[in-house]
């Protein structure tokens, strides 16, 4: 029941770290040559005309889903809630675990530069972030479909955090699943007065040396820890612009390096060495190394308490200035060989009483994407009925002055930047 | 009398029978070492045997382990949550897969690999070097790349992924197999075959009663490598295989690049490292099969 997102860009464990070149090689292989084939293959749009006719198409379909699968819970929500729903449906659900989601992309664009556009072995995608970035850039993902499903009608189409996947229009080319939010973890029992505010935590941690520390970027959560700090540093999300500029870069970055670069001598091992995935971040927290982490997937930390992993005094703590927020979504690869199997699983998921059982914490604990004011009283009743976590505080709490992600060209920038200054000055 | 020595005539055709070395058999040893370097011997055998043994040690208690975390030396408490959860996560299907998928590579690939092996090891044969060069080239290619390249001719040509990744498996098999039998054909004497041809012996009979028995253990050894390339295989079961085949290595992979799944993630490698075990031990054993033997 791991910390982490489908958007993750490192593989984490040793087994996989032989591998990690080849992925790298592969997803850099797998865009060039993309880049060369995608456009003589334009995405086709939806050939339906309503739902009825997606239904009458779907009946049968099997539908791939791939989709990382290092999380217990969602695997399990995927078999055993997800899976029968989309059956009585008419659609078999077949999930296929993978360890980065861009070895999913990578079948999708050889399949695409070998012809292959209609009959794809990839049904259905756990994507977010750089990955549909990536893929919408070599035409990869069947786009205007989201507003065929009737679900849709639940989601609202102003919710920024919805409408841009991390400054890339979603433009109907995803269905929202689940909302995330970036988060601190405190252990209360050795932090009793945590601090409020972010420089708040950096200012704990110089006082506190050795306790804290935070993924060595590019991993996932690293790098929206560098984003967290930007916007601190900036005075607030408002004056970071949300487009890529190498202005703005230069104007705010040096602030940011600067406050790392003075906090570096109170981390954990002095900053000498960070650990390298959130995973290892979690672990370092779990075995009580540090008092205080990060994760971009609060949604899973009551199971992780609840079976022991982490201690049962963590606490999620609430920031004035507001922590970044995210959605992650399906995607359809234009040349997946059921189509409508998958958008009919894409609305089962939206539905209330999906949303409602995957964002049940004993379940899977993901944040819906639906909005509350939109839905009827008995609906919204179902979701006040959840059962609080003592860990994790309420989406709206915890979503309080949520912070909009910025495009994903600031990403890579502030990756390499980190990776010059702070990573190589060790 | 005549009747108790034709007794004591067979109980001594059936010792000789038993006694009899075959190519293949394992010899007598020439010495055996006495005093220190005998004890010497023994230290380091035990010392290597902990060497491959204990890396398993954590894998084992992780396996039944419910929580476990530092600095606690051992599991706090155990239970059957991590085999639960790795049957939750498709062990099963995928261990059923990655079975079948081994056994059907190293059907191909032994097979192949003898012939191979067997024309290689006589000379004539014209372009023999090239042939050799050609086999062994899948261990010489960086693997991703090559996987990556012949992915797009598997799909360009329609082949389905069950069939792409077996053909690619058994390419990448055959040079072990073939290069596992080379070695028993150099040790190998024609002269067996050849007599059994000038008995009579048609040459199918003298291939399934005297060749095949006699390469029988090299046979058995080549198959188990094949097995192991199967069954360790994750790049192309990934890349070639397209999701179709969700073999123990993808569900292991996917599964360790999360936390927590800590005990799942030891109950799964466990089992993706016991049938290799097994074989091994099968293979060991492998003698060969009683050449000449009427039905």
């Amino acid at each position: 029941m791991p910390i982490r997102n489908p958007f993750r860009r490192q593989p984490s464990t040793t087994a996989r770290r032989r591998i990690l070149p080849f992925l790298a090689t592969a997803a850099v292989t797998a865009v060039a040559l993309s880049a060369c084939s995608a456009p003589t293959t334009a995405p086709r749009g939806p050939e339906f005309f309503d739902w009825s006719d997606v239904q009458v198409a779907a009946d049968g379909q099997t539908v791939k889903l791939w989709m990382w699968g290092g999380d217990d819970q969602g695997n399990a929500y995927v078999d055993d809630v997800l899976a029968p729903a989309a059956a009585a449906q008419g659609v078999t659900l077949e999930r296929v675990p993978i360890a980065d989601t861009k070895d999913a992309l990578n079948r999708v664009f050889t399949e695409l530069q070998a012809g292959r556009t209609t009959d794809g072995a990839v049904d259905l995608v756990w994507i977010n972030g750089d990955n549909f970035r990536t893929g919408k850039q070599a035409d990869a993902w069947l786009c205007d479909w989201t507003g065929l499903l009737p679900n849709m009608a639940a989601v609202s189409d102003t919710d920024p955090l919805l409408t841009e996947d991390f400054g890339t229009p979603v433009d109907g080319c995803e269905a929202p699943w689940h909302k995330a939010q970036f988060s601190f973890v405190y252990n209360s029992a050795t932090v009793p007065n945590p601090p409020t505010t972010i420089e708040g935590i950096l200012e704990w941690a110089e006082a506190n040396p050795g306790r804290f520390t935070y993924p060595a970027a590019p991993d996932f959560t690293g790098s929206a820890f560098l984003r967290s700090v930007l916007y601190s540093e900036s005075g607030g999300h408002e004056n970071v612009p949300s487009a890529y500029s190498d202005e703005a870069f230069d104007e705010l970055s040096p602030a940011l390096f600067d406050r790392l670069e003075a906090l570096t001598p109170s981390l954990w091992r002095e900053g000498s060495t960070y650990p390298a995935t959130s995973e290892q971040l979690t672990k370092l927290y779990a075995d009580g190394e540090i008092d205080m982490m990060m994760t971009y997937g609060p949604a899973t930390l009551t199971a992780l308490v609840e079976n022991g992993t982490l201690p049962d005094t963590t606490r999620v703590l609430t920031v004035d200035d507001g922590t970044l927020g995210n959605a992650s979504f399906f995607g359809i690869p234009s040349n997946s060989g059921n189509i409508a199997g998958a958008m009919v699983v894409a609305n089962e998921a939206l539905s209330v009483e999906q949303q409602v059982a995957k964002a049940d914490p004993t379940v899977w604990g993901q944040f819906t994407v639906l909005d509350l004011d939109a839905l009827s009283t008995a609906d919204r009743a179902l979701f006040e009925a959840l059962p609080q976590s003592p860990v994790v505080p309420s989406f709206d709490v915890l979503s309080r002055n949520a912070n909009p992600e910025l495009s994903a060209e600031w990403v890579p920038a502030l990756d390499e930047a980190w990776r010059t200054r702070i990573a190589a000055g060790q | 009398m005549t009747l108790s020595t034709s007794n004591v005539d067979m109980e001594r055709a059936q010792r000789e029978q038993r006694e009899r070395r075959m190519p293949g058999d394992a010899g007598r040893p020439l010495s055996q070492s006495r005093g220190v370097m005998r004890t010497a011997r023994i230290v380091s055998t035990v010392l290597v045997a902990l060497w491959f043994a204990l890396p398993f040690l954590p894998l084992v208690l992780w396996s039944f382990a419910n929580s476990w975390s530092a600095p606690d030396v051992l599991p706090m408490s155990v239970g059957t949550d991590g085999l639960t959860a790795a049957i939750a996560n498709g062990a099963v299907a995928a261990f059923g897969d990655s079975l079948l998928l081994s056994l059907i590579v190293a059907a191909i690939a032994t097979p192949v690999g003898a012939m191979a092996a067997r024309a290689l090891s006589r000379h004539g044969l014209p372009f023999g070097r090239l042939v050799s060069v050609l086999l062994f080239s899948p261990v010489l290619l960086p693997p991703f790349a090559a996987v990556l390249g012949i992915n797009v001719v598997l799909l360009r040509a329609w082949v389905p992924p069950e069939i792409g990744v077996i053909l690619v498996l058994v390419v990448v098999a055959i040079p072990y197999t073939t290069f596992s039998m080379l070695v028993a054909y150099a040790a190998y004497d024609d002269g067996f075959d050849e007599a059994a041809r000038t008995l009579g012996a048609t040459s199918r009979f003298a291939l399934w009663r005297i060749h095949l028995p006699l390469i029988a253990p090299a046979l058995a050894r080549s198959a188990f490598l094949a097995f192991l390339v199967g069954w360790s295989d994750y790049l192309v079961t990934l890349v070639v295989g397209g999701g179709q085949l969700v073999t123990l290595p993808l569900i292991i992979a996917s599964s360790a690049s999360g936390i927590g799944n800590e005990s799942s993630v030891a109950v799964l490698s466990l089992s993706a490292v016991i049938p290799p075990l097994i074989l091994l031990g099968l293979v060991s054993r492998a003698r060969n099969l009683n050449p000449g033997r009427q039905s």
